[in-house]
């Protein structure tokens, strides 16, 4: 006979299972990202479309280390995480992420074809350039085999984060690129001497350009946007040499406890409300062809039709296979 | 009797020895940058570390400032447990409350505490400015030295505490009757007070030690990119080098040198003072 505690407890379970479905967990960064997706995409379209986010904030190295270490765990902790174009590659190639279902995304059809990928959806995307104070610098460089000029001895700052971009930056100025780092070791030994300083976050190298102790950097067009709306006095040039983009992508991961939900969040993440306010408050530009861009901001934080045909993509591939030694020879030989 | 161990045994034998074993088979593992590792069995990752000078630089500047660290403790900590120790109860418990107060806030918040005095616009450098005894602002931050004032700041609660305890312990007629023997304050110190403390120098020591050689933040923080200690060095290799089998490596030989230290200090300062 089938007691009224299990007849209830019977009841109760399609609801449980209908929370379950709804809840989605999105591993993101926090502070202004993680501000801008709860207001401009769970607020906005989530939560109306029937979806309970919970995001579970950390940087981006910490999530993915925790992504590798639950990866032969049955149950993930993330339902859809953000990383970098170059990071998401990596766990990608150690099958970390479902292929990206046909028509699950029903907003992948808005999306700018070159930045779609298999196993990954774009979000948002920028590129990188040269940020400098015009009050210490008159005159303007033109090229990264600019900032090698000892006229920038001691005023070049660079963050050590992005020390695999500089990598590239310098193979770059040494003839190589994206699929070359070797000429990058040299000319790296070069900027050392020329007094490069290295800060251990995108904030305290702020701080620095803001206090003047540096007036040039390397970085994202998209944080120098920001970085100017802060009061920084900072213009930016888009190197002869071409920049190299930048796309911050999202993955379902094969161990995801909701992956149709996650899908349901990523296609939220392409509405163009959200889309709009990551270009207007963090300058990164939308990954979607119809999300409204005024021009004034389109000028600021975009390339032009000459600099985007330069633009150059990073070899992911290559790169990840070069992971080890660009952390060694940042750390033993350019910090050390 | 030994049944009563038995819960304690099996906590620590699941939630230390388990990760703890992984990890170790992990250090033996290949690095793959296509695969994060490959099953192997070689002591490759250990041979490197120890073989580079890098690593080995590492190393000396982790155990300099956790050596720096504990001998400082040890030698402001000793007078403030000995008057700890020796306080009116009434007065000891606001007094503990003071010493631990330091512990309530956390590294991170404490370091951004110490980057706000020692940075190049920070409170000291300000104060030396507006004194006119400096025209440039000092290089305060991103040193050895300001990780040493950190993790101090860190640990000597630690320090004052464990010796307190063993003073207390103590009986203070012993300080008395050598005062009425003759031995000055520091004679019935050295000959008396310290002897008998040793079990709380080497008490103090040994957990200082060990917090000093696994410190992260303050390194991170007040030390800069620059600067390397062991536990920032592991958590690089496994979070942005995704070098799993080399951290893991590290993380054992920075266990393995805790460790010989320890045992090798306690025993030369128990032997010492034991004659």
């Amino acid at each position: 006979m089938i007691s009224r505690r299990a007849l209830g407890a019977a009841a109760l379970l399609p609801v449980a299972a209908r929370a379950q479905d709804a809840r989605v967990v999105m591993g993101t960064w926090g502070g202004d990202y993680g501000e801008i997706l709860r207001q401009g995409v769970d607020q906005a379209v989530a939560t109306p479309r029937g979806l309970e986010v919970v995001q579970e904030i950390a940087p981006a190295p910490t999530r993915k280390t925790k992504l590798l270490a639950e990866r032969q765990a049955r149950r993930g902790s993330m339902d859809v995480v953000g990383l970098s174009d170059v990071d998401m590659y990596e766990l990608a190639q150690l099958g970390l992420f479902e292929p990206v279902p046909e028509g699950a995304v029903p907003g992948l059809g808005r999306v700018i074809p070159s930045l779609k990928r298999a196993y990954a959806v774009p979000h948002i995307y920028s590129a990188r350039v040269i940020l400098y104070n015009p009050n210490l610098v008159p005159v303007p460089p033109r090229s990264y085999a600019d900032l090698w000029d000892a006229k920038y001895r001691g005023k070049v700052g660079l963050s050590d984060l992005l020390y695999a971009q500089y990598v590239e930056t310098a193979a770059i100025v040494g003839g190589g690129g994206p699929s070359n780092f070797e000429p990058a070791w040299q000319k790296l030994r070069e900027w050392k001497a020329l007094g490069a300083r290295v800060y251990s976050s995108n904030e305290q190298l702020a701080a620095a350009l803001k206090s003047e102790e540096v007036a040039v950097t390397v970085m994202w067009l998209a944080r120098g946007f920001m970085w100017k709306q802060a009061g920084i006095p900072l213009e930016h040039v888009v190197p002869d040499e071409g920049a190299t983009s930048i796309t911050y992508e999202m993955a379902v991961p094969k161990n995801a406890r909701n992956k149709e939900g996650g899908w349901r969040y990523v296609d939220a993440m392409l509405d163009v409300r959200g889309q709009a306010a990551f270009a207007a408050r963090m300058g990164y530009v939308p990954t979607v062809t119809d999300a409204p861009l005024p021009a004034e901001l389109a000028r600021q934080i975009s390339l032009t039709e000459a600099q985007q045909a330069k633009l150059r993509t990073p070899d992911y591939a290559y790169q990840a296979s070069m992971a080890g030694r660009l952390l060694d020879f940042w750390n033993k030989e350019f910090k050390g | 009797m030994a049944a009563l161990v038995l819960p304690a045994g099996l906590l620590v034998l699941l939630l230390l020895v388990a990760p703890m074993a992984m990890l170790f088979r992990i250090s033996l593992n290949e690095y793959s940058p296509t695969q994060l590792m490959l099953e192997a069995l070689q002591p490759g990752n250990y041979l490197r570390a120890l073989a580079d000078p890098y690593y080995q630089g590492v190393m000396g500047t982790t155990m300099t400032v956790a050596l720096s660290c504990t001998a400082i403790c040890l030698v402001i900590g000793f007078p403030a447990a000995w008057w700890l120790a020796r306080m009116d109860s009434k007065q000891k418990s606001l007094a503990v409350i003071l010493t631990v107060f330091p512990l309530l806030v956390g590294n991170v918040v404490r370091s951004a505490g110490w980057m706000a005095l020692l940075g190049r616009d920070g409170a000291i450098n300000a104060a030396l400015r507006g004194l006119g005894i400096i025209s440039e602002p000092l290089q305060l931050l991103y040193t050895q030295g300001a990780v040493i004032v950190g993790i101090v700041a860190v640990v000597a609660p630690y320090m004052i505490l464990t010796l307190s305890a063993v003073i207390e312990g103590i009986p203070r007629n012993l300080e008395e009757a050598a005062a009425n023997l003759g031995a000055g304050p520091l004679t019935a110190f050295r000959r008396v007070v310290l002897p008998l403390a040793v079990p709380g120098v080497v008490a103090g020591s040994v957990l200082v030690f060990i917090l000093c050689m696994n410190a992260y933040a303050t390194p991170v923080l007040l030390g800069g990119p620059q600067f390397k200690m062991m536990a920032p060095a592991v958590y690089d290799q496994f979070v942005r080098g995704t070098n799993w089998p080399f951290g893991a490596a590290l993380a054992f030989l920075l266990l393995v040198v805790t460790l010989a230290l320890t045992v090798l200090g306690s025993a030369v300062v128990g032997r010492k003072y034991r004659r």
